[in-house]
């Protein structure tokens, strides 16, 4: 593979990611080019010892992704971290799926119950005091205010259980990252 | 089965030896690459994703150095919190291969 082709497929395999990173990442290889050309080895063995340029760029995103992640639990960075960990392979995307999706399912069900209740306690809230309950028009609004703050906590451990629940695929998928693996295989 | 052993080792000691090659001196990844690859034989791309993650850690730090030959070149070394996470890592593979060491030398 001569230079040219290598940068090519790397920065192909880059794409998506921020134009600072990708321009640091091309300056580091066009660099280690140099430095190599500079030895006396030629354009296709330094091409050969890099490895293959599809899979850098895999791994350099999946990093790239994982850190966001790592910086910012939001939902998109999640879902990117996922994505990129899945094109790595550091996923078992067979295994892992079903596992994945019934959890996400119970998580979704749990969301509408909360959502659902927090909604009955705004109709007692507004209309309950109307309605001339049992105990007052004073008890329905605080029972209504109480069942919102319900939601509201339930909410939060929601989100704390997802945020969980993702940092835990995160780490597994660390776990299995064979970052050096192929690099080290393409030598022999 | 021997080289799945060989390349989890290599893997797990990969860092440990990129912070104690910068213990010596400030380095640029590709005479950072090159020594690994000869010593350790491992694969030269794979020291990129490994500096990034490093920097991104804050083991290390970049500077430029202006080079007669093309543009300057990007020097790393080592953080205080690379100096520190080096000389813990050191002592726990020293412990850990002189633990081994000792079983290894027990079965033969």
């Amino acid at each position: 593979m001569t230079r040219t082709e290598f940068m090519t497929r790397l920065r192909r395999g880059l794409a998506g990611l921020p134009a600072t990173t990708i321009a640091d990442i091309v300056a580091d290889h066009e660099a280690h080019f140099a430095d190599a050309l500079a030895e006396g080895r030629s354009e296709a063995e330094a091409a050969a010892a890099l490895g293959d340029p599809d899979r850098l760029a895999r791994e350099l995103r999946a990093d790239a992704g994982l850190r966001r992640w790592e910086e910012t639990k939001s939902p998109s960075n999640a879902g990117a971290a996922i994505v990129a960990l899945i094109g790595l392979g550091a996923i078992d995307i067979m295994f892992l799926l079903p596992l994945l999706m019934g959890v996400l399912g119970a998580l979704f069900g749990f969301l509408v119950a909360v959502v659902a209740l927090f909604v009955s306690g705004g109709f007692v809230f507004a209309m309950g005091p109307l309605a001339a309950p049992p105990g007052g028009p004073m008890t329905a609004f605080l029972a209504g205010v109480g069942l919102m703050a319900t939601a509201t906590f339930l909410g939060s451990l929601l989100t704390v259980a997802t945020v969980g629940l993702f940092n835990a695929v995160v780490w597994y998928a660390r776990l299995h990252f064979r970052l050096l693996k192929p690099a080290i295989e393409n030598q022999g | 089965m021997p080289e799945a052993i060989e390349i989890q080792l290599k893997k797990g000691v990969l860092a440990l030896c990129v912070l104690a090659l910068l213990s010596r001196s400030d380095s640029y990844a590709y005479e950072i690459a090159s020594r690994l690859a000869k010593d350790i034989d491992m694969g030269e791309g794979t020291i990129y994703p490994l500096m990034r993650r490093m920097q991104s850690d804050g083991l290390v730090e970049t500077y430029l150095v202006e080079s007669q030959s093309g543009p300057p070149r990007k020097y790393y070394r080592l953080t205080s919190a690379g100096r520190a996470s080096f000389t813990q890592q050191k002592a726990e593979w020293a412990a850990f291969t002189t633990a081994v060491e000792d079983i290894l030398g027990a079965a033969a």
